[in-house]
């Protein structure tokens, strides 16, 4: 109950954000969201870009050290697990939002940020991992690609792992609830995107390119195939 | 009200539906991952399609209930699917443009799967196999001509050889990837810039190397590539090439015959 009052107080304080909240729209969705949703969909084609670029150099690098000697795809499969706990995390931070359970928002925007963390640390280990067995991004291609992707996917975890800690100083100053649950919501969308940005680069550049070896020799040779997504068109 | 589907009218889906969906995602990414356990199924060509369709499937799960699409009011959908349809086409067009990807070569992989060890002085990995071979044969300087005896006989007759060379000029662009890294004016696919311009070897061999023939220098450059480096060309990396190749003398010689065509 003191928490509710003390909520109703804050949210005394934060009117505008109630207004923008229940402001009407042309397009019957809220301003922020809409934004959220179209900076989301321009970076699907941000990432799409570095996608493209490792697929065009994909198998052209000349020099070891190649995926195969390198990608370790059971770590790899144990990191993608956290990050979709940490997606699992988020809906629950959301829904205790929602419902007003203030203890409860702070515990899952910090476990949320906390399994981001953990997704983070995996990926320093592996690029110290990677660049001590000799794949710097100046060495070939797949290091250039590999990195620039990855690391661009790491740095938007990275800013996601902030804004969650930024909502979870806010919620324990109890200004964030059902009122103000968009905060969070748009957080969360941020975070699935990146979630499901991953779920691509993972199946891609590790189940499907994680066995990639050098530059060809003769297909004909090749007993088990490794075909390119122009194989599939 | 309906026509304003705010935030906090939108349904989402419960506690249930949530964990009901995180153990969904869990399971495909068990399944993806038991798809590549088996040593000779991983980078097959056929796991391409159900890791794609898998991968989707968690895509979606994520997007229409995670992110409440579904739920949502319909235009945020479009918005971004577009998004996403116009990332998709980036990637077709910049890989059917500029893509060239072939399959891998297994044996290949098998004969370079050794631990790498990073090579400071020219990048990459050191390469074992090759030093191993070279620490064996113990030849560091010596001249071809003497520790390949088996291909001197070939070499006295080049001139009748047309079918060696026609093998040659086969392995040239086959099996022996010489194309890759290696450019021959009028020879299709030989459009390689890493290694020297063979388009004049045969003329050039001569006067390579004072005291050496051009059939014992080529002999040698196959042989051993790193004995002689044009400058400015990268040292080890046709070592590499060759170590994992293992071209039989016969090969060698059909390769030279080839080679001592090229005036």
């Amino acid at each position: 109950m003191a928490h509710q009052t003390a909520h109703h107080t804050e949210a005394g304080h934060h009117a505008p954000v109630a207004e923008h909240v229940e402001e009407h729209t042309t397009t019957g969705i809220n301003h922020r969201k809409l934004l959220m949703w179209v900076f989301l969909s321009s970076d699907c084609l941000f990432f799409g870009s570095l996608i493209a670029t490792y697929m065009v150099y994909r198998g052209q690098s000349l020099v070891g050290p190649y995926p195969v000697d390198i990608i370790d795809v059971p770590i790899t499969t144990i990191s993608t697990f956290v990050l979709l706990c940490s997606s699992f995390a988020m809906v629950r931070a959301l829904a205790a939002t929602n419902e007003d359970r203030q203890g409860a928002i702070i515990f899952w925007l910090l476990t949320t940020a906390f399994l981001g963390a953990i997704f983070i640390g995996f990926q320093v280990y592996e690029f110290n991992l990677f660049r001590a067995e000799g794949l710097r991004i100046d060495t070939n291609l797949f290091g250039s690609t590999f990195f620039t992707l990855t690391g661009f996917h790491g740095a938007h975890v990275t800013l996601g792992i902030v804004w969650l800690l930024g909502l979870a100083w806010i919620a324990k100053k109890g200004r964030l609830g059902p009122k103000t649950a968009l905060d969070v919501e748009l957080a969360g969308l941020y975070w699935h995107f990146v979630d499901i940005v991953w779920i691509v680069i993972f199946t891609l550049i590790y189940l499907i390119g994680g066995f990639d070896t050098g530059p060809a020799v003769d297909p004909s040779l090749v007993p088990h195939s490794i075909t390119g997504f122009l194989g599939l068109i | 009200m309906s026509s304003d589907p705010g935030v906090h009218e939108s349904r989402h889906p419960t506690l249930k539906q949530y964990v009901g969906i995180a153990i969904f995602l869990f399971v495909i990414t068990i399944v993806e991952f038991v798809i590549i356990l088996p040593q000779n199924f991983r980078g097959a060509g056929w796991t391409i399609a159900p890791l794609a369709i898998l991968s989707a499937i968690k895509f979606a799960a994520v997007i229409f209930f995670y992110m409440h699409l579904k739920f949502d009011n319909r235009l945020l959908t479009w918005v971004f699917l577009g998004g996403l349809a116009l990332g998709f086409a980036v990637v077709f067009a910049l890989v059917g443009l500029f893509g060239t990807y072939t399959p891998s070569p297994r044996a290949w992989a098998q004969a370079n799967a050794e631990p790498c060890l990073f090579d400071h002085d020219h990048g990459g990995c050191v390469d074992l196999a090759a030093a191993q071979r070279a620490a064996e044969t113990e030849t560091p300087e010596t001249p071809a001509a003497e520790d390949t005896p088996p291909s001197e006989p070939s070499h006295t007759a080049p001139a009748p050889s047309g079918g060696l060379a026609a093998e040659g000029q086969a392995l040239f662009t086959g099996r022996g990837v010489c194309i890759t890294c290696h450019k021959i004016e009028g020879v299709e696919g030989a459009v390689g810039i890493l290694g020297p311009d063979l388009t004049n070897v045969a003329t050039v061999a001569e006067t390579r190397q004072p005291g050496v023939s051009a059939e014992e220098y080529l002999v040698q450059s196959i042989v051993e590539p790193d004995a002689y480096i044009v400058d400015e060309y990268p040292a080890a990396l046709m070592n590499a090439t060759v170590a994992g190749l293992a071209l039989t003398d016969a090969e060698v010689d059909a390769l030279v015959a080839f080679l001592l065509e090229q005036k």
